[in-house]
This record gives structure tokens, C-alpha cells and sequence, in this order.
């Protein structure tokens, strides 16, 4: 047992290695109102260099140090100059989702480069513990203190008393005023994009030496928790990132002390959840008000869908329909099964993203609220698999309305947060209720597809009842597109204060475009539960979430038609060119950043 | 057009402006003369501030020619125009909140690199904002509104501009407040800086004003010499009859 000291100092360290990575992210969002979701993956780079610098070159530890922060500059440098900088005068989800494919992009390409096995990466420093009071403290944990207090006294030295700082802090203020005295608001966002990297790189050598190991999976986790912090100390506030970062560090920590290891993250995303509901502007941010975020009326790229005449809709459902009686193989059936429940997916994501505006980064917490429903209902309590599906779609809806609740008065950028930070705290309930849901044992021996009492096991039967159930799906959609509150989905969608202001009820519309959208997700979920007999915490994971939204961006935001053939799409092409596994996130994140820069009304246009 | 003296320091020629679809601007011309004080009257959402954006690079107009000192400034960015010599007041101050009085001052010289004279300029800025000196290390966003138009026009000048652009300028200020700031602007325009405002009172802005332009839904509608434009009936039509009368 360690002592509560030990926690205390653990607590401590692990805060300043968040701060690291919060303090960028501060400083971007208060230059460019930018949650930059690439931050953990230059984290990633950043501990990836230093093992190259260690292992490999044998550098001593400041040069590594430096190294580290050069080379996690310079990815910086060039994530803004040729990711970000050309998006300027697009929609403003765009840069957001640009940070989210160059995410996908840089994590694929370590694992590429270097494997996804984890990799020890020594500290260089002796291993000898001082006893302090209870407590004991080592030199690498010294060097961490030491490395965020002098990074901060840095930044403080530079904000306060350089020009380019002046300029840094002017055009985070505001930002056109700033322009309007000469500052170079493009050579400010290099600067801190730099910045921020060189922290964040920094932060991930730090922590890999810290935990002798990285892998590949610490970038999400590192953007995750950087945002925690940062939301927690105020969008935007660079010294309420910092104490942000140490009250996460500690929460979890002692959160760890009570509970167990497995419960860390819990505690990170609930904080975040409280604070976003409780105090959306960070802890500090009492008397100031919210930070602008012009989203309104911009927030989908505005343009003239592609129309699509009703009999050409009729002839392709007919040739899909008629598909299994062709010959054709059992490969290409099961693609298109992948398909059709990712299409359903984009169903959910593009009515709740698109039509009224909330862009979700954690619908795959959807299929695995229904998909652990149905599988629950029919491995216990004998529920049929047809009526347990249904019930998965209804537990989604119900659940997923009533957890993303709270969050309704967020806008933009903070809803993004919030359905992220929601997608993980369910599969780490999932995760922890072991007596519910078996933990991370996962469910085996779920029954398979059957309706009726008739097994669906022919791959052709299951292609059918996926296909039909999606079909009905986008039809009940498309109805409800055109209807009168079709449109009141959009009016609050472009406009959520005149949408207000004409007496309809925000909470109400959200709710209802989250039920729907539940429900269809849950089903999705549910029918693959069936269809895959095996299901864990992980199965239903953020890299899904990511691809639903590609998806649906790729088909158009809000279009019924489009969802479904950017799920066809998406999943059939790389199987259509047998491309291996590991490079498709690769492509997905390409994918998305093509489409955010040259084509954000999808290929079938928003709606 | 000649050129040298008689030539203007600003000219907006037959500039349309659009937000998305919706036209602002419909072939806009005002011609600011050297040493002048220019005033563009309007009622609400007429395009005034629309137009300090074109003038600034903030926004780019469909059509039409910006030149200021007889170059253009179309395609320049807006810190690049503002090294050519201009200088701006935004519509409600535009402080930078956090940041202390003395740093917001000092950010008016952020193009400039000569330390000494800018350190002499924020002493003459004291002598001519005398109020502001016992505020220096306040943050700007706990001052008054009138206290912020101070700091703001102190800020501008702090580039030692050739023109400074002012929206409202007596916006929201009471009415002892309205007249510092009216008098400053004489001041500032008699040691030779060319001044273009917008505003909504025009009574008061005609006062100090030598020419005027009014502007209605994007047009001008009315334009000439200040002193005969306070006489004219149809200033009052055109434009105070509608915005005044509340
Ligand atoms: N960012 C914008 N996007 C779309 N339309 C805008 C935008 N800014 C202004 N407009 C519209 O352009 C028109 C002119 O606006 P502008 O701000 O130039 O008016 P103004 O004369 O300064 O008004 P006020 O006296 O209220 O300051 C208005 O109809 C306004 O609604
Ligand atoms: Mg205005």
C-alpha cells in the first residue's frame, strides 16, 4: 500500500504532465477558438522521437529533451501552415474535424512506422527513491516538476514580455482588434501551434519515461485528458489549464487510491461533465463571459444537395434487394452487412449532426448501449433476438437522450467535448460494472440473428433483414425530414437564438432527434451483438464514432441518401482494393481531411 | 484626377459589398481629403460598419477600389494596411479586456520598433488622456465606457497614423463624455491626422465634420460639405427622421 502522500505526489507529476499538454491546447483555443484534437498525437510523436533519441541514438537526457521539443515544434509547425491555415474562412466545425484526421493520420503512421506493440523507453536517470515525510519521490519525478514549473515560467517570461507574447495574448482577446493594431495573426497561430507542440511532445517523452512504456493508444487518451484540464481551468485560460491539470492529476489520482486503476479515466471524463454542465466556462471563469464562439448560422457548409430522382432511389434498393440472388460471394455480402450497419449509424449521427447541428464524437456509445441490451436480454433473460434488437434501440434512445441531456445547452465545439467525453464514460461503465456486463471479459455466445423463431444464419437471410431494417430506417428519416419538424431541426440548427426566440424548445427538438437517432443506432448496435457473438467494452470504440462521422460528412451532413452511400462507400472501397486493416484508419483520416478542405458539403450535399 | 495635394488620402470607388447573397454595399464612393474629417451618417444596419471592414482588409468587397495615399489596398492584409498608415477605433472599443491600460496603449504600437519614441508618444498620450495615467496598470475591461474610449483613441494613435477610422465613437457615452471625445478628435485631426468616422448622431458629428457622406441600405444617398449638409431638410428625412426620432 502505498501512502496518501505517494498519491499526492503521483497526483501531482502525472497534473504536470497534463499541464504540459493543456497549456497548448489553451493557448490554441484562446488564439483560434480551436479544440485541437492532434494535440495527443503530437504527444505520441513526441514520446515515439524520444525513444528513437534514447534507444537508438544514445542522446543524454537534455538533449533528448530538446530534440523532443524540436522535432514536435516543427509536426506542429506543419499541422497549422498546411491543416489548419488554409481552412480560415471555412465553416467553423471544419478546423475541428481537420485536428481529428490529422489525428488519425499521425497515430497511423507511428503505428506504422514503429508497430503498435508497446515499447519500454528508460528514463536515463538512476533509480533510487528519497523518502519525503510518509511518501517517497524519485529524480525522474524531480525532472517532471522540474520540466512543467520551468515551461511555465517560460511561457510567463514570453507572454508577458515579448512582443510576439503581447501579440499571442492580444489575439486571443480578440482577435480582429489584434489584426487591426498590425499583429500577423497567421505568424501568432504558428506560434503557438509551435508552442503548443514542443509542450505537448515534451509532455509525451515525459510520461513514456515515467510508465517505462509507450504505445500507441496514449494519444487519444493524452487529448482527452489534456481537454479535461483544460475545460476544467477555462477554454482558453492558460494558468486555469495548469491548476486544471493538477486538480485532474490529483482527482484521478485518489480516484485510483479508492477505487482501483480501472476507474481513472472514469473520474477524468466525470469531472469534465460536471464542469462542462455545471460551469461550461472552466472553474475561474466566474466573472467572464462565455468565450465567443461564432457557430451559429455557419456551423454546416451551406450548398444545394444533389437530387436524386425517386425512381433512382426505387431502382437501387430493387438491385440491392435482388443483390443475394445473383451470384455473388459470400465476401462481398458480408461487406455490404458491415455496410448497412454503418449505415444505420450515419443515420443517427447524420440527423443529430447534421439536421440539427450537434456533432457528436461518441455515437458509437449508441450501438454499445443497444448492442449490450439486446445481447443481455437474450443470452439472460431468453428475450428473442427480434424483440431484444428492438428493445436495444429503445434502451439507446432512452439512454442516450437522458445522458447526453445535460449537455443540451452546450454549443459547438463544447458538444463535441461532451458527447466525446460521454462515449468513453459508457464503455468504461461497461467496462466496471462487471456484475451487469461481465467486464472486460466481454459477452460470448450471444444467439445469433433470428426473427420469429427462424435462425438468420444464411449470410443471405442476414443480408436481407440488415438491409431491410436500414431501408425502413432512412425512409421513417426522410419523412421526418420534410416535415414540420424536419425543419425545426434545421431552424435551431442554423440559428439556435432565433429558433429560441420563436418559442420552440431546444431541449425538447434535441431530445427528439436524440431518441430517433438512438433508437436507430441502438438497433444497429444490437443486430451486430447478434451477428458478431461476441462483444466487449472495446468493440464499440471512438475510432468507430470517428468513421460514423466521416461517413456522414462524406455523404453530406443531414442527408438520408448520402449516409447510406458514404457508408457503401467507405467500407466497400478499401475492401474493394483489398486494402490491409492498419491502413484504413490511415485512409479514413485522409479521407476526412480531403473532404474538410475541398468538399465539406459531402458528395451529395448538406441539408 | 490629379494627384499630390488635391488628391484624396482615402478613396472607396463603386465598391459592392456582399455577406453571402445579401448585398451591403451598392456602388459605394466616399473620398476622404488629406487633414480632413470625413463623417459617414447612417441609421442601423445601413453598412457603416461594413464599410470600416473594407477599409481595414477585414473583408474583401465583390467589386470596386480601395486606395489610400493613391496605392491600393485591395488584396492587402489588414496588419499590411494598417503599416501603410491606418489607424482604427472598432465599434465599442474592441479593448483587449485583460490585458492592463498601459499594454493596450503600447499594443496601438505594435508595427512601430522604435522603443525611445514610442515611450515618448505613451507620455504625450498621458498629457492628451490625462485621466489615464492613474489607470495604467488597471485592467482595461473594469473601465468605465468612456474611460475605454480614451484608451482606444489613445491606442490608435499610438501608431502615428495618417488616418484613423472610427466607428461610433460617442456610442454609449454620456453626454460630458460625448464632448471630450468630439474635442479630442479636433485635436487630433488639427496636429494632422486625417480622420474618417461613422455615426449615428448626426447632429453631433457634423459639428466637427468638413464633408459627409449619408448612407441608406448601402447607398449613399446625400453628400457634401458639412455645414451644408446641417441645413439641409433632407439630412433630417433621409436619415434622422428615422433613427432619431426613438
Ligand atoms: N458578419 C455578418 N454576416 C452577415 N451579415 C452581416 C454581418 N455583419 C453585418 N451584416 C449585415 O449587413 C448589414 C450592414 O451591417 P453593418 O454592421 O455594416 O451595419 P451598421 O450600419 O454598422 O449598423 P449599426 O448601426 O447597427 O452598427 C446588416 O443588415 C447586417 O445584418
Ligand atoms: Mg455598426
Amino acid at each position: 500500500m502505498s501512502s496518501w502522500l505517494d498519491y499526492t505526489i503521483n497526483g501531482l507529476i502525472v497534473g504536470n504532465v497534463y499541464a504540459l499538454v493543456a497549456v497548448g491546447l489553451a493557448l490554441i483555443f484562446g488564439v483560434s477558438r480551436l479544440i485541437n484534437f492532434a494535440q495527443g498525437s503530437i504527444y505520441l510523436v513526441g514520446a515515439y522521437i524520444g525513444w528513437v533519441a534514447v534507444v537508438q541514438l544514445h542522446t543524454p537526457l537534455p538533449l533528448t529533451i530538446i530534440f523532443v521539443a524540436v522535432v514536435a515544434a516543427l509536426v506542429g509547425l506543419i499541422i497549422e501552415r498546411f491543416g489548419l491555415r488554409p481552412l480560415q474562412n471555412s465553416v467553423r466545425i471544419a478546423p475541428l474535424l481537420a485536428t481529428i484526421g490529422i489525428s488519425f493520420v499521425l497515430d497511423q503512421l507511428v503505428m506504422l512506422t514503429f508497430s503498435p506493440n508497446p515499447r519500454a523507453l528508460p528514463s536515463q536517470l538512476p533509480d533510487v527513491r528519497f523518502e519525503v515525510g510518509g511518501g517517497t519521490i524519485g529524480p525522474l519525478d524531480l525532472l517532471i516538476a522540474g520540466v512543467g514549473i520551468s515551461s511555465a515560467l517560460l511561457l510567463f517570461v514570453f507572454l508577458r514580455y515579448t512582443k510576439l507574447g503581447w501579440a499571442v495574448r492580444a489575439a486571443s482577446q480578440d482577435r480582429d482588434a489584434a489584426m487591426q493594431m498590425g499583429v500577423d495573426v497567421n505568424r501568432v497561430n504558428q506560434t503557438v501551434f509551435g508552442l503548443a507542440a514542443a509542450l505537448g511532445g515534451v509532455s509525451g517523452l515525459l510520461v513514456g519515461m515515467y510508465y517505462n512504456q509507450i504505445d500507441t493508444a496514449m494519444s487519444l487518451q493524452a487529448t482527452l485528458k489534456g481537454v479535461v484540464a483544460e475545460v476544467v481551468g477555462g477554454a482558453g485560460n492558460v494558468p486555469g489549464a495548469v491548476i486544471g491539470s493538477m486538480l485532474l492529476g490529483l482527482v484521478e489520482s485518489y480516484g485510483v487510491a479508492v477505487f482501483g486503476t480501472s476507474y481513472r479515466n472514469l473520474f477524468a471524463f466525470l469531472l469534465l461533465i460536471v464542469v462542462l454542465v455545471l460551469r461550461p466556462n472552466g472553474l475561474f471563469a466566474s466573472a467572464r463571459q462565455a468565450p465567443p464562439e461564432p457557430l451559429t448560422g455557419t456551423f454546416i457548409a451551406p450548398s444545394r444537395p444533389v437530387r436524386i430522382p425517386r425512381w433512382a432511389l426505387v431502382v437501387a434498393v430493387a438491385l440491392f434487394a435482388v443483390l443475394p440472388l445473383l451470384p455473388v460471394s459470400f465476401y462481398v455480402l458480408q461487406t455490404l452487412i458491415n455496410a448497412w450497419l454503418l449505415g444505420m449509424l450515419a443515420l443517427s449521427l447524420t440527423l443529430v449532426a447534421g439536421t440539427i447541428g450537434q456533432v457528436s464524437l461518441g455515437h458509437a456509445a449508441l450501438l454499445a448501449i443497444g448492442a449490450y441490451t439486446s445481447a443481455l436480454l437474450s443470452l439472460t433473460l431468453n428475450v428473442p433476438v427480434g424483440l431484444a434488437i428492438v428493445a436495444g434501440g429503445l434502451m439507446s434512445a432512452a439512454l442516450g437522450t437522458i445522458l447526453i441531456s445535460p449537455s443540451f445547452r452546450l454549443r459547438g465545439h463544447y458538444v463535441s467535448i461532451a458527447t466525446l467525453a460521454i462515449g468513453e464514460i459508457v464503455s468504461l461503465v461497461i467496462l466496471n460494472w462487471e456484475s451487469v456486463t461481465r467486464g472486460p471479459i466481454g459477452i460470448s455466445g450471444i444467439p445469433p440473428l433470428s426473427l420469429f423463431g427462424y435462425d438468420l444464419v444464411d449470410p443471405r437471410t442476414v443480408y436481407w433483414f440488415a438491409f431491410a431494417v436500414m431501408v425502413v430506417l432512412a425512409l421513417v428519416q426522410g419523412r421526418l425530414l420534410g416535415s414540420h419538424l424536419g425543419r425545426s431541426f434545421r431552424a435551431i440548427r442554423d440559428d439556435d437564438i432565433a429558433a429560441r426566440a420563436y418559442g420552440l424548445s431546444l431541449n425538447r427538438y434535441k431530445s427528439l432527434a436524440f431518441i430517433f437517432g438512438g433508437f436507430a443506432a441502438g438497433v444497429s448496435g444490437g443486430i451486430a451483438a447478434h451477428l458478431y457473438s461476441y462483444i466487449n467494452h472495446e468493440t464499440f470504440n471512438t475510432q468507430q464514432s470517428i468513421l460514423a462521422l466521416t461517413v456522414v460528412i462524406l455523404g453530406g451532413l443531414g442527408n438520408v441518401v448520402g449516409a447510406i452511400v458514404g457508408a457503401v462507400a467507405l467500407v466497400g472501397i478499401p475492401e474493394m482494393f483489398r486494402i490491409a486493416a492498419e491502413y484504413r484508419i490511415l485512409i479514413y483520416g485522409i479521407v476526412l481531411l480531403l473532404l474538410v478542405r475541398f468538399r465539406p458539403q459531402g458528395l451529395l450535399g448538406t441539408i | 484626377m490629379t494627384t499630390g495635394a488635391s488628391e484624396p488620402l482615402l478613396a472607396l470607388t463603386d465598391v459592392n459589398t456582399f455577406y453571402g447573397q445579401a448585398q451591403v454595399h451598392f456602388d459605394l464612393s466616399i473620398n476622404v481629403g488629406r487633414g480632413h474629417i470625413v463623417c459617414l451618417l447612417g441609421g442601423n444596419a445601413s453598412g457603416k460598419s461594413t464599410t470600416m471592414k473594407i477599409i481595414l482588409g477585414l473583408m474583401k468587397p465583390r467589386s470596386g477600389e480601395v486606395s489610400f495615399d493613391g496605392a491600393s489596398l485591395i488584396g492587402l492584409t489588414t496588419p499590411q494596411i494598417v503599416r501603410r498608415g491606418i489607424a482604427s477605433v472598432p465599434e465599442a472599443r474592441r479593448l483587449f479586456a485583460d490585458m492592463s491600460v498601459r499594454e493596450n496603449i503600447l499594443m496601438g504600437a505594435f508595427v512601430r520598433n522604435d522603443r525611445e519614441a514610442v515611450a515618448q508618444d505613451l507620455d504625450k498620450m498621458l498629457t492628451l488622456f490625462p485621466k489615464l495615467g492613474q489607470r495604467l496598470s488597471q485592467r482595461a475591461g473594469s473601465l468605465s465606457g468612456g474611460e475605454q474610449q480614451m484608451v482606444a483613441m489613445a491606442r490608435a494613435l499610438m501608431s502615428r497614423p495618417r488616418l484613423i477610422v472610427m466607428d461610433e465613437p460617442t456610442m454609449g457615452l454620456s453626454p460630458l463624455y460625448v464632448d471630450r471625445v468630439l474635442e479630442l478628435i479636433r485635436t487630433i485631426n488639427q496636429e494632422g491626422v486625417s480622420v474618417f468616422m461613422v455615426e449615428q448622431n448626426a447632429s453631433l458629428a457634423l459639428e466637427i465634420a468638413h464633408e459627409a457622406y449619408v448612407l441608406q441600405t448601402g447607398r449613399i444617398v446625400l453628400s457634401g460639405s458639412a455645414r451644408t449638409l446641417k441645413d439641409d431638410p433632407r439630412v433630417r428625412d433621409a436619415y434622422l427622421g428615422g433613427s432619431e426620432a426613438a
